[in-house]
C-alpha cells in the first residue's frame, strides 16, 4: 500500500468484509436454532449436533477446494471464455488456471496467499464472506432432513452442497466472469438461486430419497401435522436469520470500487458500491429492498398462513430470498410486492408437494428456500429485461470475447432450472442413492422411535438418579 | 522455522514481503510447506468422516437395541 487513498481502500475493505462475516454468523446461530425449535424434544441435541458440525467440515473443505472451485470455473469450462484472455493473448476457455488476474491457483489451499500475507488484505475476509454462503447452503438443506438423517451422511451432503455445487453455481452465475452473465444474462445479485434454490432442490433430491419421518403420514397417505416445539426458538431463530441475511446483502456487495478504469472508459472516475457482478448499487438502496421484501412476505405469509406463526416468519423470509435477484435494482414496492408472491408461492406448493408427492420437508426448506428462490429468480428475468447483466459489455478493457447478454425472462429461467435442477436436485438425489445404498443415509427405525438422544437423555436420568440417592443421605 | 526474525527488515523493504507465517516458502523433501500442510489436513478430515461413521453406526445399534417405545425418552427427562 504506497499511498493513503489505497490504504484507506484496502483496509476499509478488509474491515467491511470481516463485520459482514461476524453478522453472518448469525445465520448459522439461527438455523441451530430453528431447526432445534421444530424438532421433536427426543431429537433436540442430535439435530443441533448436526448442524454444529457443518461449520468445521465446510470450513475446511472450503479452504482446501471449494475456494478454488469458484475461481477455476467460471468459464464452464468449455462454455464461455474468460474475459482474461491467456498470456498470448488467446481466448481462455478452460479452467481459469492461468497466470492471469484472478486465477485460481491463487486460491489454492497451499498458496501463499492462503494465509498471512503482508500484500493481500482481502483474501481471507473474501473467502470467508463466501464461507458463511457455504455454510448457509448446507444449513437450508440441514433443516429439511431432521429426526431420520444420519450424521455422517448429512456431513458428507453438506461438504457436497456446501464446497462443490453452489461452489460452482457461484463461478457459473454469481462471479464476474461467469459463463451465464455472458450466455443467459443470468442475473442473481443477492443469490435467490445461487445459495436458495440450489439448496432447496439439492434437499428435495436428497427427500426423496430419505423418505418422510415414522408417523408424518397415516396408512391412507394423509400428512399429518408434525409442528414446531419451541416456538419461541423457532421466533428467535428466524430473527436471526432476518439479521444475518442483512449482513449478507452486504457481503454480496463490493463496498468501494472506480468503476470507470475498471470498464476500461478513460478519463473516467466513478466510485460506488457494486454488487456481485461488479454492477453499480448502493447500500442505501438494497436496505430499502431488503426491509420492504421482508415486509411484503411478512405481509402475505400471515394473510396465506391465517396469522400461524412458523409460515409468517418462515414466508417472511421467502420474500426476502424472492426479491434477492433484483434486489440490487427494484424498486422499494417492486421489492415488496415480489416479497409477497414469494409469500404465497412456496407456501402453496409446500402444501401441494407433500400431498400429492408424499415429501415430508420438515422445516419448509423446499419451500422458502427452493421454490421462493427459483421464482425469485424468474421473476427478476422480467422486471429487469433489458438491464445490462455485466459492465464489461461496453467496451471493456477485458473484453474480448464479444459482450454480456442483457437481462432476460428466458435466459433467468433457464438459469433457474439450472440452479434447482441440474446443480441442486439431481445431485442431492444421486448421493442420497449412493450413501443410501451403502446403507449410511438413514438411521435405523428403532432409533427414530426411540429418539436419536435417547441414550443421552438415559444418562443423563441415571446420573439424576446417583445425585438425588447422595444429596438425601 | 521463524520466517520473519526482523519485523524493521520487512517494511523497510524494497518489494513487500507476503507470506510470514511459520515455514512460508520452506521446502519439505520434495514437496512444498505449505503442500504438506495441505496433505495433513485432508487426512485429518478423512479420518474424521471414518471415525465419525464407526462410532456412529455403534452408538445408533445400542440405542436400538433397546426398542424403546416412541414416548418412553419422558421417562429419561430430568429435573435438575
Amino acid at each position: 500500500m504506497t499511498d493513503q487513498l489505497t490504504a484507506l481502500q484496502s483496509i476499509f475493505s478488509e474491515f467491511y468484509y470481516w463485520v459482514t462475516v461476524v453478522m453472518m454468523f448469525l445465520i448459522h446461530v439461527g438455523f441451530c436454532m430453528y431447526e432445534v425449535g421444530v424438532s421433536r424434544n427426543k431429537h433436540h441435541q442430535a439435530t443441533l449436533m448436526k448442524n454444529t458440525m457443518v461449520i468445521p467440515l465446510v470450513t475446511i473443505t472450503w479452504f482446501f477446494f471449494g475456494w478454488w472451485i469458484y475461481w477455476a470455473f467460471p468459464t464452464g469450462p468449455g462454455i464461455a471464455a474468460s474475459i482474461i484472455p491467456l498470456a498470448d493473448g488467446s481466448l481462455n476457455y478452460g479452467l481459469r488456471t492461468d497466470d492471469g488476474l484472478f486465477n485460481a491457483n491463487s486460491y489454492l489451499a497451499n498458496s501463499p496467499l492462503m494465509g498471512v500475507n503482508l500484500t493481500d488484505h482481502l483474501g481471507g475476509v473474501f473467502w470467508a464472506a463466501f464461507l458463511l454462503f457455504s455454510w448457509t447452503a448446507a444449513s437450508i438443506v440441514s433443516g429439511a432432513l431432521i429426526e431420520r438423517i444420519t450424521t455422517f451422511a448429512f456431513l458428507i451432503l453438506a461438504v457436497a452442497i456446501g464446497s462443490v455445487f453452489w461452489t460452482i453455481d457461484a463461478a457459473w452465475g454469481w462471479h464476474f466472469d461467469g459463463w451465464m452473465l455472458k450466455v443467459l444474462g443470468y442475473h442473481d445479485a443477492y443469490a435467490s438461486g445461487v445459495i436458495h434454490a440450489i439448496a432447496g432442490g439439492f434437499a428435495l433430491g436428497v427427500l426423496i430419497v430419505l423418505g418422510p419421518r415414522i408417523g408424518k403420514f397415516s396408512s391412507s397417505g394423509e400428512p399429518r401435522n408434525i409442528g414446531p416445539r419451541n416456538p419461541w426458538l423457532v421466533t428467535v431463530g428466524l430473527f436471526l436469520i432476518y439479521t444475518g441475511f442483512w449482513g449478507f446483502y452486504a457481503a454480496c456487495n463490493v463496498p468501494i470500487y472506480n468503476l470507470g478504469p475498471e470498464y476500461g472508459v478513460e478519463g473516467v472516475t466513478f466510485w460506488t458500491a457494486t454488487n456481485i457482478y461488479l454492477t453499480p448499487t448502493t447500500l442505501s438502496g438494497i436496505t430499502f429492498n431488503f426491509l420492504m421484501s421482508l415486509s411484503g412476505g411478512l405481509l402475505a405469509g400471515y394473510v396465506i398462513s391465517k396469522g400461524d406463526p412458523f409460515w409468517t416468519y418462515s414466508l417472511g423470509l421467502a420474500g426476502v430470498i424472492c426479491a434477492s435477484a433484483g434486489n440490487d435494482l427494484y424498486h422499494p414496492i417492486q421489492a415488496m410486492i415480489v416479497g409477497m408472491i414469494g409469500g404465497v408461492i412456496p407456501y402453496k406448493l409446500h402444501y401441494w408437494v407433500e400431498n400429492t408427492f408424499k415429501i415430508d420437508d420438515a422445516v419448509g426448506a423446499v419451500a422458502v428456500h427452493g421454490y421462493g428462490g427459483f421464482i425469485g429468480v424468474v421473476i427478476a428475468g422480467f422486471i429487469l429485461n433489458g438491464y445490462p447483466s455485466s459492465g464489461y459489455s461496453v467496451g471493456a478493457m477485458w473484453d474480448t470475447s464479444g459482450t454480456f447478454a442483457l437481462i432476460n425472462p428466458l435466459g433467468n429461467f433457464l438459469g433457474a432450472i439450472i440452479m434447482f435442477l441440474v446443480l441442486g436436485l439431481i445431485p442431492g438425489y444421486v448421493l442420497a442413492k449412493i450413501l443410501n445404498a451403502f446403507g449410511k443415509l438413514r438411521i435405523p427405525r428403532e432409533v427414530e422411535i426411540a429418539g436419536l438422544d435417547y441414550q443421552i437423555m438415559e444418562d443423563d436420568k441415571e446420573a439424576e438418579k446417583a445425585f438425588t440417592s447422595t444429596a438425601t443421605r | 522455522m521463524a520466517t520473519v526474525t526482523n519485523w524493521i527488515d520487512v517494511i523497510s523493504a524494497t518489494e513487500a514481503v507476503g507470506a510470514v507465517y511459520p515455514g512460508a516458502g520452506t521446502m519439505v523433501g520434495n514437496m512444498s510447506h505449505e503442500t504438506l500442510l495441505v496433505v495433513i489436513g485432508v487426512v485429518l478430515w478423512i479420518g474424521f468422516h471414518v471415525i465419525t461413521s464407526i462410532s456412529e453406526s455403534e452408538k445408533l445399534s445400542q440405542i436400538a437395541r433397546k426398542r424403546a417405545g416412541t414416548n418412553d425418552h419422558k421417562n429419561n427427562i430430568t429435573n435438575w
